[in-house]
């Protein structure tokens, strides 16, 4: 592997700001102020779900997935589950073990099909310079593929010299479509892959669109035919022709290729764009994590389905691999000082009020339409680094080796891993693992039903008063939606969401969200094509798919650029 | 239905969560309520899904996208985007909700197949308040909006019939 070079660094003071002008995804700004070229502070402002459960008060409790599933574009399924385990859990019913298969069996396909997407549709071009792609030696560039993954025909010279030709016409035409205003036109000193490891990557990234509809095909076999999610319903699923034959071949067929895609293209990428860009394993940590882990064995309470998950539960303080203490969701707050909304008291979920008040967006006092979540006043981050870090330190053992692999072909320690390299490492790592137990997990399914359960929706009555949460780890993190019913109507419905704690603000306390404190210390070589902030923002996968403003420090100068 | 008949795919897209940006939505349950299609066309809320629609996308042959697009003609008009009209268009890049329809057809043309498309975009009255349901004038608005649709739909080789009162509307 390539030693790390010295990460590039500007003499730049002033702000710089980051402004994506989404509208539905939630308005995502980052500010930072930059001082000799790094990054000193930081405020990550942003909006989400505002008012969602003023929509949500006085309905049928049933239809909170209906509604939830629309709040954020693409992560329909997770909210949808969400909401559901928070009425199952209402209601207490537990739920069969083929319809808490079936609904694991879609998350992982979602895990699967959104990390491929991230790494290759929405991260890639931070750290891959296309264009350069365009200077490689095709034959240069098989023999390095042929080193760092299993062979392939499209990995051949000829293969990667089309995908350059496909590329050169592209380019010369002007029609740069997705690629528009990327930071890595006309050369930029923070990207340093060698042009084969660019081409490499980029003949992946157009591979990877036609995985990932595979991909996405997966979660539909068992979700049903409409692309939002309705199979899952309270007490179980409806979909009962997921449990036949045919459609568990097809959704075997298409793990099976999915699989093949990680394990021979994204893990040997990740490890050769990680190799050379191992300063970044320095920079952009953070401090506390926090998972409700993911894929139940027991859904039967809350307390049971956290100690059952397959990617275990837990809390990690102060980067003590040493030690992980059990999740107390007494201890989860949301705090508003800092936000658009009225008051500066913090309140658990149940006793959640959302009551807005704008003041203005340059507004360093309050700046953000999310609240701030944190755990025993701590701020969390969520997301793959966090279920790894969690499930290294307890000792999981398919994590533990898969790590372990990864840090030893890298050279770097295990501290490395609290960084945006990690993040993004992390990301890999757990859809290796995942994609690898789906099998256990397919086998279990389907002997189960054909040793005679068919099953897949309990009986319930709904309670005229109760309350219920929703555990989710979703593939962007720590998702928890909570419910408080009253006369078998929604009384208080409110979400915390990943991004939500990962791009928060800051709480009460004045002490800075997770990406506001992986920004500080960042260097930024360009003040105008800071792809640093990008590299870091983005590795916390935010949910947001949008286009984004960089407004200049010192002139209302607008350049427009994608920020996927 | 002809075996050469195209594959039509009508998607509604949009948020159904702020009153007029889910219009496309709102129109794709109304054309699926009132009228039986040829089989050769399938109609898809499309919500906001992005590059997940690049499945159904990539196995039609003509795509009809229903949408709020902020073109500034005044609220309730409809506007056509065909062909260049809408690779170039400022006011299709304009729409509501990011899931970026234009990005997810660049990506369908780079992994093989990006099928004709024509937008018919309706501008929006109210776009901000958080509501499930389209604005009264939208609602008014509606019937033009599904004859331009139908339009297209028939253009595009596809047929359709009210559905009989009362009947099951599959």
């Amino acid at each position: 592997m390539a030693e790390s070079k010295p990460t590039p660094q500007s003499t730049f003071t002033g702000p710089v700001i980051v402004d994506p002008i989404t509208r539905i995804e939630g308005h995502l700004r980052i500010m930072v102020e930059v001082e000799n070229g790094k990054i000193k502070d930081a405020w990550s402002s942003s909006q989400l779900f505002r008012g969602l459960e003023i929509i949500l008060k006085g309905r049928d409790p049933r239809d909170a997935q209906h509604f939830t599933q629309r709040a954020c574009g693409v992560c329909t399924y997770v909210h949808a589950l969400a909401s559901t385990r928070c009425v199952d859990n209402a209601v207490k019913v537990n739920i069969p073990a083929n319809a808490r298969l079936m609904r694991n069996l879609v998350m992982a396909a979602q895990y699967l099909h959104d990390h491929i997407v991230h790494f290759y549709h929405l991260h890639a071009l931070d750290w891959v310079d296309v264009t350069n792609a365009l200077k490689a030696d095709p034959q240069k560039a098989a023999k390095l593929a042929a080193n760092i993954a299993p062979a392939r025909p499209e990995n051949s010279a000829e293969s990667l010299k089309a995908v350059q030709d496909r590329l050169k016409a592209f380019v010369d035409t002007g029609q740069l479509g997705i690629f528009t205003n990327a930071y890595f036109l006309g050369g930029h000193p923070a990207y340093y892959l060698p042009p084969e490891v660019d081409l490499i990557a980029t003949a992946h990234y157009l591979e990877a669109l036609h995985l990932q509809v595979k991909a996405a095909r997966g979660m539909a076999v068992f979700g049903g035919k409409n692309p939002h999610t309705q199979f899952t319903v309270v007490g179980g699923c409806t979909n009962y022709e997921g449990m036949t034959p045919d459609r568990i071949a097809e959704f075997t067929s298409l793990w099976k290729e999915t699989k093949k895609f990680v394990d021979e293209v994204y893990i040997p990428d990740l490890l050769a764009v990680a190799g050379f860009y191992k300063d970044w394993g320095g920079i952009g940590g953070c401090t506390n994590f926090l998972t409700f882990g993911e894929f139940p064995g027991d859904v039967s309470n809350t307390e049971k389905y956290m100690d059952s998950c397959y990617f275990p539960a837990g809390v990690m303080m102060n980067r003590d691999l040493k030690k992980v203490d059990k999740v107390d969701l007494k201890e989860i707050t949301e705090h508003v000082k800092y936000s658009w909304y009225k008051g500066d008291e913090a309140h658990h979920p149940y006793e959640g009020v959302t009551e807005p008040q704008y003041t203005k967006l340059d507004d360093k006092q309050r700046y953000s339409w999310m609240k701030a979540p944190r755990y025993k006043g701590k701020a969390m981050e969520v997301g793959p680094l966090a279920r790894v870090l969690i499930a290294y330190a307890k000792g999981h053992k398919e994590t533990k080796a898969l790590v372990d692999t990864v840090l030893k072909k890298l050279s770097i320690p295990a501290t490395a891993l609290f960084s945006t390299l990690g993040r993004t490492a992390a990301r890999g790592i757990e859809t290796a693992i995942i994609a690898e137990k789906m099998d256990a997990w397919i086998k279990e399914y389907a002997a189960n039903i054909k040793k005679g359960d068919t099953n897949l929706a309990a009986k319930w009555d709904m309670p005229a008063v109760g309350e219920g949460v929703g555990l989710v780890d979703a593939p962007r993190g720590a998702l928890s939606h909570w419910i408080k019913i009253k006369d078998k109507k929604i009384d208080n419905f409110q979400l915390v969401v990943p991004s939500t704690w990962n791009l928060g603000p800051r709480c009460a306390a004045g002490a800075v969200s997770p990406v506001e404190e992986a920004l500080i210390g960042s260097p930024i070589a360009d003040p105008k094509r800071p792809v640093e902030i990008l590299r870091t923002v983005h590795a916390f996968d935010p949910c947001i798919a949008c286009g984004v403003h960089v407004i200049e420090p010192n002139s209302n100068e607008v350049l427009k650029f994608r920020i996927r | 239905m002809t075996h050469d008949a195209p594959k039509i795919l009508v998607l509604g897209v949009g948020n159904i969560l702020f009153t007029d940006e889910g219009v496309g939505v709102r129109a794709v349950e109304a054309l699926t309520r009132d009228y039986r299609f040829s089989d050769n066309v399938t109609l898809m809320d499309g919500g906001t899904l992005g590059m997940r629609l690049m499945d159904p996308i990539m196995q039609c042959q003509r795509l009809i996208v229903i949408d709020a697009v902020l073109g500034g003609d005044e609220p309730g008009s409809v506007y056509l985007l065909t062909g260049d009209d809408l690779r170039k268009s400022l006011a299709f890049k304009n729409s509501m909700h990011q899931s970026d329809l234009v990005d997810t057809l660049i990506c369908c043309g780079l992994a093989g197949n990006r099928p004709d498309a024509v937008v018919v975009g309706v501008e929006p009255y109210d776009y901000q308040t958080m509501a499930v349901d389209i604005s009264p004038q939208m609602t008014e608005k509606m019937p033009v909006i599904l004859e331009v649709a139908l339009e297209e739909i028939k253009k595009a080789g596809g047929d359709y019939d009210p559905a009989s009162p009362g009947g099951d509307g599959a």
